[in-house]
């Protein structure tokens, strides 16, 4: 069902407050139990042996010395585990996944994939039982470039999939007549555009811990985005039903979806708490969220674009190349909204697009905040931005002339609703006084002469929902008990962001009683109703929707029991802060409790109802203005200020809003400025897995950030008309870091990080 | 993590004693900041750890006008740091102390550990070797006393002997015509290693230079002095010029590998450009 109706105009009591986060108390005194804080009698400890060659086949492994280790109970290897392909990313509603993963493979594809899993009493244990597995490759010759691998007699990464290391087939996309559009256009630009391996670095390491029980059930704790597909991939690979696999994750500490994979070891945990017939548990060192982990697909991008002198984008013809890693994972997805999220941002009637993902012999790329967009708006924007310095115009009028409007057809294949672009960039102008911003004196302060400031923009829209990639559906049911309170079950993942809040606040706001009296139930599939998982920035908009209308039902079968006991229609009665009332006489009340509880010949009613929306899609948008300062002499680039102008319709909770647009330009900076992973081009080796080398910009990094929210362009698909803010904030900062760049010392950059060694060779070229 | 064994100390004897006799694999356990991290990456095999926070007489920081600053083994790097004296009279060594890792680092971490590990980026030696500091050795047969720039053999190395334990660092005392400074080029504002470390210490008497250090850190196998620089340098009023050359010169002198956190070149350039900014920080002292 979509929602199509209007937005409902109404004065709020819950939505749109910050009210107190559920969880905050448990989680400032320590209490909140995260994955790894389970401890089950009994329990082992599994570690993976990981791989130290980049593409192999596997000749022997003997493990018979780890076997024989005091305190090793199991150890596994591809001789031992099913042999299942099964998907990396388990999206079984997607057409858009991969399957090319074993549990354990007698070939290797990347540096550090797990050949091996010992589980021992100690986690010491186990790590030094690792170093008694001798494992003989015989090394293939391997493949660490996109273009590497797709050279006609390149190494075969896998046997499956289109071939040519293509992890699917070209995705591509025509609009309108290029050639045409070209003709006419008075001037091109063209150029090409890189993106780094940058990682989300989540708190919370990758952990899981499972326990059999007499019946054959798996019990299966793990820190995952996406609780049902685990349960579901590991069902269907360990050749289960449903019923007897049970997922359960509390408190997350991030993953901005990165978690929402199946990973390796989550199998072999399994399997070797079945081996063992005790439980065990898997948590990831540091260094193995990186090479175990999943990072932002690196990015090799061709634009070229024709305009018109008064700024009209007449041609768009792009080419992406997503490096994907050793496996599919997420790729064909980030393929595919990656290179059809270039159809729209700046609207051009006439557009080319072709995307590629391609296997490499490195760590697997996976779903990341912002997801494929990141990397196509860095290009569009950029080179929007190069558009009007050639023009001799404003970049920010420029962008205003050319971003989407209301109608324009989305990515996703219909018309935006809710367009909010014009308004955030006009906003920005106005409140940064932009134009004499632009005009100010750029004569550098005498006293630092190294120092150059540059002001830049960047703009940015992405969908709540993976519309139409996966058709998706939230869930809800929300039950009244009989003292009046409330329970929400969910199936929205935790994973920091105060979803469960906004949820609560959703059903409180509806069913009119206090945001105290509900509770939320979550993270037990065998409990609460089936979700598809904590990402595409679309829980509050599509799992908010379903528990909107959960509460709708319920509050009309609450006021149906309270016009019996006070005898009067239903239709007459109004339900406010727990409080049943004659609309007509508002001396004439019960409480929800009263009306639910027994009373004599009555008993307590049982009230339950589910809600269930299958919705479309809606788009939120961004533009960021920012302010850099770049050390000429050192290269070094610091961002001071940012201005993000949001659009995300209806906000339901102003400071977790706030938090996540603060979180996404922190993330983006880094990746803008600081932040890759690198993978040593001839071995294949990491060489910065782990926080020392690995550099996120840190709280003292971070510059004032005055977060602008409007709430111009609700979309009806939300409740109330909120759309989703998890991704957007990370996408329009690199650019606008890019252009500030740009102004402040005149050189463009096409690709991030943008290093101080790149800044000095970007000078001294210049200056030559 | 891998498993060790963990043994108390009640005196130096008694740590001096245990080093020699656990073997190959001990190690004197202070604030745990560096040794416990390559514990847990398997940057280091140990299998022993002496732990030599309750011996006493080890946490005293006392500080005269003829022999200068002394503060024991055990004194924190955040203790120092927090010294009105520090603050005062060694704004390199406060530059130094505030950029370590963060404030809960600096908390548990020392100064002695820091130069103990040896590593060619760490910050507290750079300004500590430009002003002349020396190290305080005990073994069980005698006390030794080392200037610590000469002290290190190399990355992680020292003319520490099997047994031999810091007991404390002296820095000379900070004249009224001194100038200091530290400068840490890194990517972030904390949790930082150094790409590049530089230190200087200078006098200045009429108007001119008369005596300057400038020690480099993260380019080359141990923190470096610049001495052809230095020679550059004393005896001119350090004119703008002058330092435009001798940061030059500072260049050639060291050594700096590439790695992921920067280039060789880069290093060098940096080096260049550090060196030029601190001399003018320190003069900043007469200005
Ligand atoms: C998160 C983090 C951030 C950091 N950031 C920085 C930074 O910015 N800059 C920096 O320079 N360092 C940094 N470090 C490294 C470390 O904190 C410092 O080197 C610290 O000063 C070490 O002191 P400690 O007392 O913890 O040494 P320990 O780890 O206890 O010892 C270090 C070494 O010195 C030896 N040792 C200790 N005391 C003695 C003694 N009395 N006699 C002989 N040998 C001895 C030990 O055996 C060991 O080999 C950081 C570390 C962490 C964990």
């Amino acid at each position: 069902m979509n929602i199509n109706t209007p937005i409902e105009e109404r004065e709020f009591k819950i939505v749109g407050k910050s009210v107190r986060r559920d969880d905050v108390l448990e989680k400032v005194t320590g209490e909140a139990e995260y994955t790894g804080d389970v401890k089950l009698a009994g329990m082992l400890y599994g570690k993976t042996k990981r791989a130290t060659v980049a593409h192999a086949r596997i000749k022997s492994i003997d493990v018979s010395k780890a076997l024989a280790y005091p305190g090793v109970k199991a150890v596994l290897t591809h001789e031992n585990v099913p042999r299942v392909l099964h998907y990396g990313s388990p999206h079984p509603r997607s057409a858009s996944c991969t399957k090319d993963q074993y549990i354990l493979d007698d070939k290797v594809r990347f540096w550090g994939e797990g050949v091996a899993a010992v589980a021992a009493i100690s986690e010491e244990i186990a790590d030094e039982a690792l170093d008694l597995i001798e494992v003989e490759y015989e090394p293939l010759p391997a493949v660490f470039e996109p273009e590497d691998a797709a050279q006609p007699g390149a190494p075969l990464i896998h046997e499956v999939g289109p071939g040519g290391n293509l992890v699917l087939d070209p995705v591509r996309v025509n609009r309108g007549n290029v050639e045409a559009g070209f003709a006419e256009a008075d001037f091109v630009l063209e150029g090409t555009f890189s993106g780094g391996r940058p990682h989300p670095a989540y708190m919370e390491p990758n952990v899981c811990i499972a326990d059999w029980d007499g019946s054959n059930k798996l019990t299966f704790w793990t820190s995952t985005q996406s609780s049902f597909m685990v349960r579901g991939i590991l069902a269907e690979v360990l050749g289960l039903p449903l019923t007897k696999v049970r997922v359960l994750v509390d408190h997350m500490g991030g993953g901005f979806g990165a978690k929402q994979d199946c990973f390796q070891h989550e199998f072999l945990c399994a399997l070797l708490a079945k081996e063992t017939r005790r439980p065990v548990k898997m948590e990831f060192t540091r260094h193995e969220t990186f090479i175990a982990g999943r990072a932002r697909h690196p990015c090799k991008i061709w634009l070229k674009q024709g305009f018109k002198n008064d700024g009209t984008l007449v041609a768009r013809d792009m080419k992406l190349v997503y490096d994907s890693g050793a496996y599919g994972s997420h790729g064909p997805g980030v393929t595919i909204v990656g290179t059809t999220a270039a159809t729209s941002l700046y609207r051009c009637e006439n557009v080319r697009l072709e995307g590629r993902c391609v296997y490499t012999n490195t760590p697997i790329n996976g779903a990341f905040r912002g997801y494929g967009v990141v990397q196509s708006y860095y290009a569009l924007d950029i080179q929007m931005d190069e558009a009007a310095e050639r023009l001799g115009m404003d970049p920010a009028e420029l962008k205003l002339k050319n971003v989407v409007r209301e109608g324009d057809i989305a990515p996703s294949g219909h018309p935006i609703l809710g367009h909010g672009l014009e308004i955030c960039l006009q906003h920005g102008i106005d409140v940064l006084d932009w134009k004499t911003l632009r005009n100010r004196d750029r004569t550098p302060d005498p006293r630092q002469p190294h120092i150059r400031i540059g002001w830049g923009v960047g703009c940015e829209m992405h969908g709540s929902s993976a519309y139409p990639g996966i058709k998706e559906q939230g869930n809800a049911t929300v039950k009244v008990n009989e003292d009046g309170t409330v329970t929400l079950l969910t199936g929205a993942a935790g994973l920091g962001t105060g979803a469960h809040t906004a949820l609560a606040q959703i059903v409180a706001e509806e069913l009119g009683v206090r945001f105290e009296d509900v509770g939320v139930i979550h993270g037990d599939t065998d409990v609460v109703p089936w979700d598809i998982g904590a990402f595409a920035s679309h829980t509050t908009y599509l799992v908010g929707t379903a528990a909107k209308m959960a509460a709708t039902k319920v509050r009309a079968a609450v006021l149906e029991r309270a016009a019996i006991k006070l005898q009067v229609s239903s239709a007459d009665l109004d339900l406010s802060e727990g409080t049943i009332f004659l609309k007509s006489d508002a001396g004439r009340f019960m409480t929800v409790a009263e009306a639910m509880g027994p009373s004599r010949g009555i008993p307590a009613a049982n009230i339950v109802a589910n809600g269930t929306y299958e919705p479309t899609k809606s788009y939120s948008f961004a533009a960021h203005f920012t302010e850099v300062h770049v050390d000429t002499e050192t290269g070094i680039v610091e961002v001071k200020r940012v201005i993000p102008v949001h659009d995300i319709g209806r906000v339901i909770h102003p400071i977790a809003a706030q938090g996540q647009i603060e979180g996404g330009i922190q993330q983006g900076i880094g990746h803008t400025l600081t932040e890759d992973y690198v993978i040593d081009k001839k071995t294949g080796r990491s060489l910065n897995a782990g926080l020392v080398d690995y550099k996120m910009p840190l709280s003292m990094d971070m510059p004032d950030i005055e977060t602008i929210i409007l709430e111009a362009a609700p979309d009806p698909g939300g409740p109330w008309g909120a759309k989703g803010v998890g991704e957007d904030p990370i996408i329009a900062i690199g650019p606008a870091i890019a252009n500030a760049i740009h102004d402040a010392i005149g050189v463009r950059f096409h690709h991030y990080p943008i290093t101080p060694e790149d800044i000095l060779k970007a000078l001294r070229e210049k200056g030559a | 993590m891998r498993r060790f064994e963990y043994h108390r100390a009640e005196t130096l004897e008694h740590a001096s004693r245990l080093l020699a006799e656990l073997g190959e694999d001990t190690f004197l356990f202070n604030g745990g900041t560096d040794l416990l991290v390559e514990i847990r990456e398997r940057l280091r095999r140990v299998r022993h750890v002496v732990d030599i926070k309750q011996i006493p007489g080890l946490s005293d920081i006392t500080y005269d006008e003829t022999r200068g600053l002394t503060f024991g083994a055990l004194v924190t790097v955040g203790r120092l740091e927090r010294l009105a004296l520090v603050r005062q009279r060694y704004p390199n060594l406060r530059a130094a102390f505030a950029s370590l890792g963060s404030i809960q680092v600096r908390n548990r971490a020392t100064v002695v550990g820091n130069v103990c590990r040896a590593s060619p980026s760490a910050d507290t030696i750079p300004p500590l070797i430009a002003d002349g500091a020396f190290v305080h050795i005990y073994s069980r047969t005698n006390m030794r006393v080392v200037p610590l720039a000469e002290f290190f053999t190399g990355p992680g190395k020292s003319v520490l002997a099997k047994g031999e334990i810091v007991t404390g660092i002296t820095v000379p005392p900070a004249l009224d015509n001194s100038g200091k400074a530290y400068l840490k080029h890194g990517r972030r504002k904390a949790m930082e290693l150094s790409t590049v470390g530089v230190a200087v210490s200078l006098t200045m008497e009429d108007g001119l230079c008369n005596d300057i250090r400038i020690a480099l850190g993260a380019v080359g196998a141990t923190v470096l002095r610049a001495p052809e620089a230095e020679a550059m340098l004393r005896g001119t009023a350090l004119d703008a010029a002058t330092i435009k050359n001798a940061a030059n010169k500072a260049m050639e002198e060291c050594t700096p590998i590439s790695n992921v956190r920067a280039s060789a070149d880069y290093r060098r350039d940096m080096v260049g450009v550090l060196t030029g900014r601190a001399i003018k920080q320190a003069l900043e002292a007469f200005a």
